[in-house]
């Protein structure tokens, strides 16, 4: 396995008798910003079509009614709240153009920042409906709850589902999740596919905005599969369609320095994978106790069909246990993500601010830069030792006529001014920063303050 | 930019709220024309609905001679059905009483069996279907008027 290298060196001029040392050319397709405005207007237009559901559904006579006012309120929370759980389920079904385009950790951020609205707009419902048809039935509110199990159609299910709407929804809370290990986390979260696949059938058999309306029935049901098949096809069909198609496994493990290791996979038809520099896949190593997992790792190097390379920081029980792969090891993978690549340059020149293991985002990313980039790379990490791909990155830093600046020390003694100080001319740059969460917002901040464009930034988080 | 973004979505809220509002007063619900213009005049209901009455012949059963029992078409009204069953003697409704009753569940059972005999009560004191829907069960009462409808016609057909 001597002969896998990712390094510059192996110039593709210069070994054309061995066009399996060749870079694969094929980039992921561009961003589109398009798509973002029209996903925003579309989000709207349904929010807005959602609340004015609740409207149609109501008369001035019903909300005079016993418990008519409750059972108004239910009603458009309802819809309101599943609506924007629907929008929740969109920011993270992986289609391709939207990841591309707004990163995994915007859409991220997006998820859950909006999370609370649903998650309580959807306790209300049940809460004010319960109220109301006790109040219309002349009941208590317990009763009124067996009522609803007992005798109201899809109401079992869909209480079941509102149940692990809520143990999922609390054990998301911040301070609840993260005592929980991010696997577990992970498997309880898939639940709320289950919650509102639950919750389906009593929302068109009950709801009075879809009860003898088969138009809004239908565009109700219609949003929900075209969703359902989104999530199917691009999280789960298209992953395992990739990693059948490359049949990717492990073939070598390289230490690169100190709890750093380059895992490198062999596969198939790599020269065909869409895929830039920066771009993650999550991965998932078929091997005891790791199946279950998928975690999110940079490329560390451009495809070389037919190899691939991941290089990774030993920092949790994943990641260290990567170490200790054994080549033969089956890996599927789900990906590439992430909008950290040379489609997102607003400027001609570009520079690379990367904290320790961030290197290997930029590292990849400078295969895709241009000559004219003449990037200025800062590199802050805490010892020489640690500075794995050092050499490649000076190799492409100097084929690219552009600078590295290895700042191997603490924190203290190179604090992020100092890191940000080394960029000449700020402004006409695009600056790409990565590394671990508390480097990147560090850094982006600084930029920010220092007046540089938001367009201009661009960043990924490495989640430890 | 983010702030353009924000105020596209929201006009875009707007936008679509006015569009179902605009799209649900036109097209309305599912429920039969002859069927709204029967419930429609309920208080609060909307003025355009009980201007607006199709049926040119007269709406109750006068000038029907004889003593007739007719049975009204099975209406689905969303949370169950409903069929009427009419007594007509000499051009005046003299009993209705439910042929059919079937529901969803039984809240809708429940919220039915209260309000037909209020229903049955609106019928026989306007002498037709013309009757304003009672609050909290507006689609059994438009189901239930509709059946009602539906036997005056075949009884004047027949």
């Amino acid at each position: 396995m001597a002969s896998v290298t990712f390094e510059r060196a192996n110039d593709t001029s210069r070994r054309r008798g061995q066009p399996r040392q060749a870079t694969a050319k094929r980039l992921s397709r561009p961003p589109r910003p398009g798509v973002v405005d029209l996903a925003v207007v579309l989000f709207g237009l349904g929010l807005g079509a959602s609340v004015a559901l609740a409207l149609t559904a109501e008369t001035a006579a019903g909300m005079k009614a016993p418990g008519g006012v409750a059972m108004f309120i239910g009603n458009l929370t309802g819809l309101a709240g599943t609506y924007l759980a629907l929008v929740m389920i969109l920011l993270v079904s992986r289609i391709p153009v939207v990841e591309r385009t707004l990163g995994q950790d915007g859409l991220l951020a997006w998820h859950r920042r909006l999370a609370p609205w649903p998650i309580s707009l959807i306790v209300a419902h049940a809460v004010f409906l319960t109220i109301g048809y006790a109040q219309a039935a002349h009941t208590g509110v317990m009763h009124e709850l067996s009522t609803f199990i007992s005798s109201f159609p899809g109401m079992a299910i869909a209480i079941a589902g509102f149940g692990i709407l809520v143990v999922v929804a609390v054990l998301s809370i911040y301070s609840v999740r993260r005592r929980l290990r991010r696997e577990t986390w992970w498997a309880i979260h898939l639940g709320m596919y289950l919650a509102f696949a639950l919750a389906f059938a009593h929302e068109v058999v009950l709801g009075p905005s879809f009860v003898n309306h088969p138009l809004t029935q239908a565009v109700w049901s219609a949003a929900w599969a075209a969703t359902a098949g989104v999530v199917l096809v691009y999280r789960f069909g298209l992953p395992i369609y990739r990693s059948l198609h490359h049949r990717l496994r492990v073939v070598e493990l390289r230490p690169e320095g100190e709890g750093v290791t380059s895992v490198i996979l062999e596969g198939r038809h790599l020269d065909r994978l869409p895929i830039s520099g920066g771009q993650f896949f999550e991965w998932r190593f078929l091997k005891r106790g790791l199946w279950w997992q998928a975690h999110p790792y940079t490329v560390s190097a451009r495809p070389r069909p037919p190899y691939l390379r991941l290089t990774v920081k030993a920092v949790g029980d994943h990641s260290a246990a990567l170490a200790r792969l054994e080549p033969g090891t089956r890996v599927a993978v789900e990906g590439p993500y992430g909008a950290f690549t040379a489609h997102a340059r607003r400027h001609q020149r570009a520079a690379l601010l990367a904290g320790g293991i961030g290197i290997t985002a930029a590292r990849s990313l400078l295969e895709d830069l241009p000559k004219r980039s003449q990037p200025v790379v800062v590199w802050r990490v805490a010892s020489e030792a640690e500075a794995a791909l050092a050499e490649e990155v000076r190799q492409l830093v100097s084929h690219l006529g552009g600078k590295l600046h290895l700042l191997a020390g603490s924190r203290e003694e190179f604090p992020l001014e100092k890191v940000v100080g080394l960029v000449p001319d700020l402004a006409t740059r695009d600056l790409y920063v990565s590394g671990p969460e508390g480097f990147v917002s560090g850094v982006v901040g600084l930029l920010r303050h220092s007046g540089v464009a938001e367009e201009a930034i661009h960043s990924e988080v490495y989640a430890l | 930019m983010t702030r353009l973004k924000g105020a596209f979505a929201t006009l875009a809220a707007v936008v679509g709220f006015a569009a179902v509002l605009v799209a649900h007063t036109l097209i309305g619900s599912s429920v039969p024309a002859s069927l709204r213009s029967a419930a429609g005049n309920r208080p609060g209901g909307s003025p355009s609905n009980s201007s607006k009455t199709p049926t040119t012949t007269v709406p109750g059963p006068a000038g029907v001679t004889g003593n007739h029992i007719v049975t009204g078409k099975v209406t689905g009204y969303g949370y169950g059905e409903v069929a009427v069953r009419l007594q007509v003697d000499n051009g005046r409704i003299v009993s209705v009483k439910v042929a059919k009753l079937l529901t969803a569940d039984s809240y809708s059972q429940q919220i039915a069996q209260q309000v037909i005999p209020m229903l049955a009560r609106e019928v026989m004191a306007a002498q037709s279907a013309r009757i304003s829907a009672i609050s909290g069960a507006t689609y059994t009462s438009e189901g239930y008027a509709y059946s009602v409808q539906s036997a005056l016609d075949a009884l004047k057909k027949g």
